[in-house]
């Protein structure tokens, strides 16, 4: 959900006069909600940055979307960070995909969420009452 | 890696942005949850100029990662999916100040990465040293934390509108948000 509530909220702040920028690792979301600028790292979820513990990549990620704020010539600007994860990119094969997962492995999932789903929703309606 | 009838060197087929939309769908399907989650989707998209250079700007920074609460469980780094540090109201932070924030709560690569260097997700060292180094005018008194919510009318008609009130009371000239 995170691609989904910064890219409603660059649309809102944009509405009300004040220019954004997004860093972000999920394209498809950012994109399909429609944002006015974007600098998409194609990392894995978690590393919007730069890659952990590079120090350089994470200055050079910085000053990109600094440049994408800067020079945008207007909506739906996307601007892909030209730095890789690693030299291959097998790792896009594995997130929530089902074809690399066992059925035991798809029932000890289902039964993980459940429980924290529950949780989270315990939060929820205690932050709501307040 | 390359297997093209050319013998060119081109990327592997699976070398493209992940299909984010399309795996969580099947992914809830097969794991026996209903109708797929309906994403947001516009076709208009607003765009504001920058009113100055961002030298002479004002930069608002907003993330969605989350304050350390020791009192709710493994947060990490590497922890499993943690629903119970989620946070569902917009909350600020002192940008002159560290701040340990993290992504527990979030459905980040738990299998390529390690979120061990927020550094990755959570850019405030980094901006304080672009805004001394005159890059930027200046950084923004306070980040601002949002909630990253499941409906979208309450990260509309809740969430946009305090983290709105937020950065205009810190008078920003222009605001990067951070998706984790």
């Amino acid at each position: 959900m995170c691609h989904q509530t910064v890219s409603l909220a660059a649309r809102y702040l944009e509405e009300n006069g004040i220019p954004t920028v997004i860093m972000g690792c999920a394209k498809d979301i950012v994109e399909y909600v429609g944002v006015p600028r974007f600098l998409f790292s194609d990392f894995p979820l978690g590393n919007p940055a730069g890659r952990p513990h590079d120090r350089e990549s994470q200055a050079f990620t910085l000053e990109l979307a600094l440049r994408v704020l800067e020079t945008a010539p207007g909506p739906r600007t996307t601007v892909q960070n030209p730095l890789i994860w690693n030299a291959s990119p097998d790792w896009k094969l594995d997130y929530s995909n089902v074809a690399v997962l066992s059925p035991e492995e798809i029932a000890r999932r289902r039964a993980e969420f459940d429980r924290e789903k529950e949780k989270a929703r315990a939060i929820r309606d205690k932050s709501a009452a307040e | 890696m390359t297997d093209r009838p050319d013998g060119s060197d081109q990327a592997a087929d699976h070398d493209v942005p992940i299909p984010y939309r399309e795996r969580i769908s099947t992914y809830y399907q097969t794991l026996g949850y209903g109708a797929p989650y309906r994403w947001a989707h516009f076709a208009e998209v607003p765009f504001t100029p920058l009113k100055k250079p961002l030298a002479q700007s004002r930069l608002g920074l907003v993330t969605t990662a989350a304050p350390y609460q020791p009192d709710k469980g493994d947060q990490g780094p590497g922890a499993p999916y943690n629903g119970a540090a989620k946070f569902y109201r917009v909350y600020s932070g002192d940008t002159a100040a560290d701040h340990d924030l993290r992504i527990s709560h979030i459905g980040y690569d738990r299998v390529h990465t390690t979120a061990t260097d927020s550094n990755s997700w959570f850019p405030l060292p980094l901006l304080r040293e672009v805004a001394k180094a005159g890059r930027i005018g200046e950084l923004a008194p306070r980040f601002h934390g949002a909630p990253t919510n499941r409906s979208q009318r309450v990260t509309l008609e809740q969430d946009c509108p305090e983290l709105l009130a937020r950065l205009v009371e810190d008078r920003v000239d222009a605001a990067l948000l951070v998706a984790v």
